[in-house]
């Protein structure tokens, strides 16, 4: 026994007390069992056990506040609609937009903030952490850091270019089709068919191999993996907006296909494009990481977390965390983007009116 | 049915019921009073937004999403509905409670056979086993009149008309024999003609089995028919309650008398201009099918400036198909359209811009017929830019005019989207956005029917007086021959994509009629509490249904 475990069961039974007392029910059923598990916790696994569920504690409580400070700071700074729409928005999506948004910062500012240059070589291989080094430097003695924020810029950039060209190619194609209908129609469908039916990765593969890989030929390549995931759902969706009646008193107006689309179809079918838009992403991203790993992605020395999983993997073995960081990246950004993404489809599946 | 020793079924005290909207709670019902005893039949009338159905589910002890009853006493029974637990009340809904929707073909689900749907209830409640519930079921598809009771149930949803549909849903309401079924708006979506055989039904049945119904609607000679007391809601408030008799023969308040009053607008009927005058829409022997399937057979008639059309009909008489082929969206396989004595091509793709401002549309459901993302000034703006090039000043100040001619406060609604309107409101700025085109030739396709009567009287009088200052040709759509009556010059009645009858408004309304139009007229409810009785007997009970589909 350590003063360590004494304040730990006291805080803890003490706040459950509080929690019973003023009868919130969640907080003191949430309390009292971590109580409790914290018991068994205690005697199979130590004193260190202890600490690590406090370190979680700790992290999460950190996640929470830092969700909910940003929640207020974007209510005041933001104005009108936004301002209304962050205050209502659970803490989840407040803390996927701090994310974002510090990424976002990172990627743009990366120059300024990566203490060293990219593929600056600057200690041994697998140098170990000190007060140069953040995280210590990868197999060819690079500093981590720096790659990592470099990294977000690259990775990043690129799946979001990619994203967008897939949703302009997919979402313009099929609105088209579902305001044409008929021959267009048909014949869009058919090509998305085929390009489907191909396993995505395996056609990046092949297309990447043959294309010789550079980013522009990654970028365009994803966009046509992609975008026919997005020329479904932009008809589906878009299909029900043209039988509308607005829809037929424009075309008995004598309206063109272009301010058909523009100005009555796409305004109607935005909610769900932007939430798709997210859910894209996430896998976009995925898939450029997955390729770097593979070899056929971004080509070094550019810096690129999927390929910097893949170059220091060899220290998991060691016992290293330091490949994690790169892995743990790609991991919140996916998190953090579902996050915001789920607010946004629960917004626009019309629960909030 | 005059018994005055009945018992207490239900009785509702200063039932109080708040809406959740824009993040705080309103009420909405503002302390009803409501009693029922058992074989007695009540009708509740009033606008949308009244409360009507909602009441009509807090009979149930039922608060729809969104509202919740915030004070008063439900009492079912002898059983306080308000405290009791929600699986008791469950326990009561399908068995003691039913409830019929407005929308038969909404509230069957298409997956399943009518009779799975029907046994349900009995089954689950264990008040019967499957076969006897299917027999049950089948005697009561025989009482309320349905072809084939033997066979009909084991169809599906869709293969059934809509008639069929909402007197089968009445059938499943009945399945555990409940105490009180609440109808809500049973026949609002049915034709005349099929509306009288399903009113028919439910009376028959609710009197056979002694049972005891809310019956909500807003068409009052539905009601009169239907219920032993009315009573008049407005706005969450009661605004009286009496006997049928009572209420139809001397309405004590404003409101109900204005209620009464609605059916009675109606102007002069106009005669077709002498001489050579061109007709603005001449329709001349069109015959149009959807894929294989024939439509329209040999359509004929002409519709001549500042006069009104009514063509009426069923639904699937090919009255809106004739409309889309005016406006080209069907082209006709023969026949032509002439405008203003020119031929048009017969779709709307090859059709110019001048031709196609010629003949503008209103539609019936003013929700899907305004875009919902794009503000009012722009959904009438549109029509005044694309067509006469207005830009600016001058576009606002047309907008601004077409506001004002349809006694729509300019600076209130101009930025507005649609949403933020009413109902009536909406098909106001139906009726600019197409008069913003100046057509000579509007085609009003059942413009009222989705309104409350008075809302439907003000769009009424409205497109009136545009008449009259536009001197604008109307083809109006309708199946309700009330409007009919109150607005058209001449009258076409269609029938299975023909033209069965046709002539000016007087003539047709007095006999001798054709015996389509007959049947028609003689479907439309009266305010005579008697009419259904005094109809049925002309009729013979028995052959109600085939009148309609002969």
């Amino acid at each position: 026994m350590n003063y360590f475990v004494i304040g730990y069961y006291a805080l803890l039974i003490g706040a459950s007390c509080l929690a019973a007392y003023y009868s919130v029910r969640s907080a003191f059923l949430l309390l009292f069992s971590l109580t409790l598990v914290s018991f068994i916790v205690g005697i199979v696994g130590g004193e260190s056990a202890l600490w690590t569920i406090t370190i979680c504690a700790g992290i999460l409580a950190l996640c929470i506040g830092t969700a909910y400070a940003f929640r207020e700071f974007l209510v005041i700074v933001l104005w009108g609609e936004g301002s209304k729409a962050i205050k209502t928005a659970p803490l989840t999506a407040t803390f996927g937009l701090f994310v974002i948004m510090t990424y976002a910062i990172a990627g743009i500012f990366a120059p300024i903030i990566a203490p060293y240059g990219e593929a600056e070589v600057i200690a041994g291989a697998f140098a170990p952490a000190d007060e140069n080094m953040l995280l210590g430097a990868d197999q060819l003695g690079r500093d981590l850091f720096s790659r990592l924020v470099f990294g977000a810029r690259n990775t990043v950039g690129i799946a979001l270019l990619a994203t967008t060209f897939a949703f302009v190619l997919g979402a313009l194609a099929g609105l088209i089709a579902a305001t044409l209908g008929g021959f267009f129609d048909n014949l869009m469908s058919r090509v998305v068919d085929v390009i489907m039916s191909v396993p995505s990765l395996i056609f990046a593969l092949l297309l990447l191999s043959i294309m010789g890989t550079n980013a522009f030929v990654l970028i365009f390549i994803i966009a046509i993996i992609y975008a026919p995931r997005v020329f479904r759902l932009t008809r589906a969706v878009a299909g029900n907006v043209v039988v509308m009646d607005y829809i037929e008193a424009a075309r008995l107006r004598g309206e063109g296909l272009w301010y058909l689309i523009r100005r009555e179809i796409l305004p109607n079918s935005t909610a769900p494009l932007i939430a798709e838009f997210g859910l894209e992403f996430c896998f976009v991203f995925l898939l450029v990481a997955g390729l770097s790993f593979l070899g056929l992605g971004i080509q070094p020395p550019t810096a690129d977390w999927g390929s910097m999983v893949r170059e220091n993997a060899t220290l998991i073995s060691f016992g290293e965390i330091t490949p994690l960081f790169p892995a743990g990246a790609i991991a919140l950004l996916t998190v953090a983007v579902n996050f915001v993404v789920d607010w946004m489809l629960f917004r626009s599946s019309g629960l909030k009116g | 049915m005059a018994d005055t020793k009945k018992d207490l079924l239900l009785k509702i005290r200063d039932l109080r019921i708040e809406g959740y909207s824009d993040e705080k709670w309103l009420e909405i019902v503002h302390g009803i009073d409501l009693t029922l005893h058992k074989g007695e039949v009540m009708g509740l009338i009033g606008e949308s937004g009244a409360g009507k159905s909602t009441i009509g589910l807090a009979a149930m002890g039922f608060a729809r999403d969104g509202c919740r009853i915030s004070g008063g006493s439900i009492e079912f029974d002898g059983m306080e509905l308000t405290t009791t637990s929600e699986s008791d009340r469950r326990a009561l809904r399908g068995s003691r409670i039913a409830y019929v929707a407005q929308s038969a073909a909404a509230s069957f689900n298409p997956a399943h056979k009518i009779i799975d749907q029907h046994t349900e209830a009995p089954i689950h409640y264990r008040i019967r086993k499957r076969l006897e519930a299917q027999e049950d079921a089948m005697e009561l598809y025989e009482r309320l009149r349905l072809p084939n009771p033997q066979e009909i149930g084991f169809r599906y949803p869709h293969q059934v008309s809509g008639g069929q549909l909402q007197r089968a849903m009445t059938a499943m309401a009945m399945a555990c024999r409940p105490d009180l079924i609440i109808f809500d708006e049973p026949t609002t979506a049915l034709d005349v003609t099929t509306q009288i055989e399903v009113l028919a039904a439910i009376r028959d049945i609710v009197e056979q089995f002694n049972t005891a119904a809310i019956y909500i609607t807003h068409d009052l000679a539905v009601v009169a028919q239907m219920a032993d007391t009315i009573k008049v809601l407005l706005k969450g408030n009661e605004v009286e309650e009496a006997d049928t008799e009572t209420m139809l023969s001397n309405p004590k308040e404003d409101y109900t008398k204005s209620l009464w009053a609605v059916r009675s607008f109606k102007r002069e009927q106009k005669e077709r201009p002498g001489g050579g005058a061109v007709p603005v829409v001449s329709v001349q022997n069109v015959d149009a099918s959807y894929g294989d399937t024939p439509v329209l057979h040999d359509v004929s008639f002409d519709i001549y400036a500042g006069m009104t059309v009514a063509v009426v009909g069923e639904s699937g008489s090919g009255k809106s198909t004739t409309a889309r082929c005016i406006t080209g969206l069907l082209p006709p396989s023969s026949g032509k359209i002439v405008m203003n004595g020119v031929e048009m091509p017969p779709g709307y793709k090859q059709r110019s811009k001048e031709q196609l401002r010629q003949a503008q549309m209103i539609y019936q459901m003013a929700d899907t017929a305004l875009n919902p993302k794009v503000r009012i000034c722009d959904i009438i703006g549109r029509p005044a830019q694309f067509y006469m090039g207005l830009k600016g000043g001058a576009l606002k100040s047309r907008v601004d005019e077409l506001l004002d001619l349809i006694e729509l406060e300019p600076s209130k609604y101009y930025s507005r989207y649609p949403t933020e309107l009413s109902g009536g409101q909406k098909q106001r700025i139906g009726i600019a956005r197409a008069l913003a085109a100046e057509p000579n030739f509007i085609i009003c396709d059942e413009v009222t029917s989705a309104l409350d009567q008075l809302v439907a009287e003000g769009i009424l009088k409205l497109l009136d007086r545009l008449q009259k200052e536009l001197n604008l040709a109307y083809m109006f759509i309708t199946h309700d021959l009330a409007t009919v009556r109150s607005i058209a010059d001449e009258v076409v009645v269609m029938k299975q994509g023909e033209v069965v009858d046709s002539g000016p408004k007087n003539e047709m309304f007095t006999p001798p009629h054709h015996p389509y139009t007959d049947l028609l007229l003689s479907s439309v409810p009266e305010m005579d509490p008697n009419w259904l009785t005094t109809v049925l007997e002309e009729r013979g009970v028995d052959n109600i249904g085939e009148a309609a589909t002969v």
